[in-house]
């Protein structure tokens, strides 16, 4: 978890640690509940096969967490993942299936459009200063149509073999889709916490009228991290036609809350500002042994979404709580409270004073 | 009976009786005016190209039933809107009120209005839990409500299936078909005072609306509200106790959301757990389109029923007009998007007359 605040200054020590405490926890809970996992299904679960299907279907949802995150560390919220990805997946199914064009044209011209997509709600959002939140409602209702009008209600499937042969290759049982997924994960945090353009992303998320006072165009940064966040739509709708045995109109239609669960459970502030590139990733995989612990008991499908509820509850709450904690001890020994970002703006968060009243 | 918290409406009549005070903008910026003319003259439009949109039992009853529906839930977004947050777990809210009033038909068969009470007091007290944890520990309700939503939807698909064998209650107490069906010209005396259009359950949502319009515009408790809205801090340095007004707000939400899950269930004729899975698109579109701001401090109750009416006479026009389902959203998406934006058009041209006319 980064913010702007620490670059450079002395407190980034102190911050470190923090940071590094709340992607600990993650990966303690990680790596525990895979263990566990793998003991209650007698070593099953650790085998190849088992490997390979967790890591398949884990693809997505970690790049739809991230394309959130790219769209929260502005302080912005895109509603439209879901069904933008869903659009962009039929798009290409269908360009491939029934008008023949080759796979490579035809998945270059679904993450443009994506891409595109994302450019036009950012620039909408800057021209008519109407709020985020509604734009890109507006914009889902419009991909929900454009997407149903483009699949109907068949499933598109008679797309390119070779594409279908690439979501499912796993050399040494780790799917491509999954690699794909870790390397777009990688670049994303090189762009946000080296790249000068990222560091300009998170400066306007962070605090739009010291970013503007420092010569940055905010709304740029806007209509750039929407951009982004639908160019990482495009890609995971790659990865999900890539590795779905077909693409129809429900494709993409349980992507929205999932894509908030996990930069929130990750750690990333709805205020903006603040990115956790890893822990986005961790919480998607959390939510994915959910799945699967889910699958392995054969319990009801229902169990998942009532569980990754309770945990992003908890997850907020307990962050919340462990803050005003530590502000406490602060205050006890007369000390300023130890880092000024983490979770604490993180909660207090918004969209334009969602926050609640204390 | 649109009410900013800064300006109480009889200290603006006296002053415009006086002398009309120079930021009052022109009527033709009044959004509501603007929204009765354009959902009379769409009617009229459908009406005359389409006679059959002007039939009253076949088009008309369910038009009006699903208006009367779909404003509840508005309303119920609009009261957290009031306060400067927002629920987006309307829809579980909705189907989790009404598993109570299933339950109580099905298992204790209390007769209707019995049940009615009970699915409301379930709702509210959803919506106060939530409030209470959103004011407890200050964090965003907009991660807050999504944890909720995800949580109710995987408890009430859990209740549904354990308590039932089918996923649903079909147990039907007496009262409910005739509610379902009966018109005003019913219960009155035929066409002498009342219109076949006018569906019974109608009288729900003018209860909710005269009751909020009341609430808002008459008590100290409403002006509370939106000042919380407007100003938190302010309002709680004025002496409001801001966290218990949150809590307020929220379960006056859920017991909305709860009485337009009632109707939907009555409307057709089961309770199920798919009741609201829709309803978190209109309750935005509703109160947005209606007037009411995002950001808090502004509401206008009866801007939820004309927003509502709007999207959904041209929801029913298009599909009479053999527009296909799959368009059917782009063009609503299209509607809420350009509407928002003349909405903008429109205010930044008054305020630059009425900046000149100083």
């Amino acid at each position: 978890m980064i913010t702007i605040n620490e670059y450079g200054a002395r407190t980034s020590a102190a911050l470190r640690r923090f940071s590094r405490s709340t992607t600990t926890t993650l990966l303690c809970v990680t790596l525990g509940g895979y263990l566990a996992l793998g003991i209650a299904s007698s070593g099953e679960f650790f085998q190849g096969p088992s490997v390979r299907t967790f890591l398949q279907y884990l693809a997505t949802p970690v790049l739809i967490g991230l394309a959130q995150m790219v769209a929260l560390c502005v302080g912005q919220l895109n509603l439209a993942v879901g069904a933008l990805g869903g659009c962009t997946a039929c798009l290409m199914g269908v360009l491939m299936a029934d008008g023949g064009v080759p796979a490579p044209i035809a998945v270059a011209a679904g993450v443009l459009t994506a891409m595109l997509v994302g450019l036009v709600t950012g620039v909408f959002i800057v021209a008519t200063r109407i709020n985020g939140f509604i734009v890109t409602l507006g914009v889902m209702t419009i991909l929900l149509g454009a997407q149903y009008r483009l699949a109907g209600t068949r499933t598109v499937d008679g797309y390119s073999p070779a594409l279908k042969e690439l979501g499912r290759a796993a050399p040494l049982n780790v799917p491509l889709v999954f690699l794909t997924a870790l390397a777009v994960a990688g670049l994303l945090a090189v762009f946000l916490y080296r790249a000068t353009a990222g560091r300009r992303l998170l400066a306007a998320g962070g605090n739009p009228l010291a970013a503007r006072l420092s010569g940055i165009s905010t709304d740029r940064q806007i209509v750039l991290a929407h951009t982004l966040s639908g160019l990482l739509v495009g890609v995971a709708a790659v990865t999900a036609t890539a590795s779905l045995p077909g693409v129809n109109r429900s494709v993409g239609g349980d992507w929205l809350l999932p894509s908030f669960a996990a930069p929130i459970i990750g750690g990333v502030g709805l205020s903006g500002g603040s990115v956790a590139v890893f822990g986005t990733v961790l919480a998607a995989f959390v939510m994915r042994l959910i799945d699967a612990a889910r699958a392995q008991f054969s319990l009801d499908p229902s169990w998942v979404n009532f569980l990754i509820g309770l945990v992003v509850l908890g997850t907020v709450v307990g962050g919340r709580v462990h803050q005003t904690h530590l502000e406490k001890r602060g205050k006890a020994h007369g000390r300023t409270p130890p880092a000024p970002a983490g979770r604490g703006p993180t909660a207090d968060a918004t969209l334009p004073n969602a926050g609640g009243g204390q | 009976m649109r009410t900013p918290v800064t300006a109480p409406e009889h200290v603006a009549g006296e002053a415009a009786g006086a002398q009309r005070p120079p930021r009052r903008l022109p009527f033709w910026v009044d959004q509501r005016l603007g929204l009765l003319v354009l959902t009379v003259a769409l009617a009229a439009l459908f009406g005359v190209l389409r006679p059959a949109f002007l039939d009253q039992r076949l088009v008309l009853f369910p038009l009006l039933r699903e208006i009367s529906t779909l404003t509840v839930v508005a309303l119920a977004q609009l009261a957290v809107l009031s306060v400067g947050h927002m629920n987006l777990a309307v829809g579980r809210m909705a189907a989790f009120g009404a598993l109570f009033a299933g339950l109580g038909y099905d298992r204790l068969h209390l007769p209707l209005q019995l049940g009615l009470l009970v699915c409301l007091f379930a709702g509210a007290v959803i919506g106060g839990l939530t409030g209470w944890i959103i004011a407890r520990t200050g964090v965003s309700s907009f991660v807050v409500t999504l944890a909720m939503d995800f949580a109710l939807m995987g408890l009430v698909s859990l209740l549904y299936s354990a308590l039932t064998e089918n996923a649903a209650f079909t147990t039907r107490p007496s009262g409910l078909l005739d509610l379902r069906s009966a018109s005003l010209a019913d219960i009155c005396v035929g066409r002498v005072c009342g219109s076949p259009a006018v569906p019974q359950m109608a009288q729900f949502t003018v209860l909710a609306l005269v009751g909020l319009g009341f609430l808002y515009t008459r008590t100290r408790m409403g002006r509370e509200l939106l000042l919380t809205g407007a100003n938190p801090k302010a309002a709680e340095l004025s002496g409001i106790p801001t966290g218990r007004r949150v809590i307020l707000a929220h379960s006056l939400s859920g017991l909305l959301a709860a009485l337009a899950g009632f109707m939907a269930a009555v409307s057709t004729g089961t309770f199920r757990a798919s009741i609201g899975d829709d309803f978190m698109l209109p309750s935005f579109l509703g109160a947005v389109l209606g007037g009411t701001l995002l950001t808090g401090g502004v509401v206008c109750v009866v801007g939820a029923l004309l927003g509502t009416s709007l999207v959904a006479v041209i929801r029913k026009g298009l599909d009479l007009l053999g527009v296909g389902l799959e368009s059917l959203n782009i063009y609503l998406g299209c509607v809420l998007l350009l509407a928002l934006s003349a909405d903008r058009v429109r205010a930044v041209v008054s305020y630059r007359k009425v900046v000149r006319s100083t």
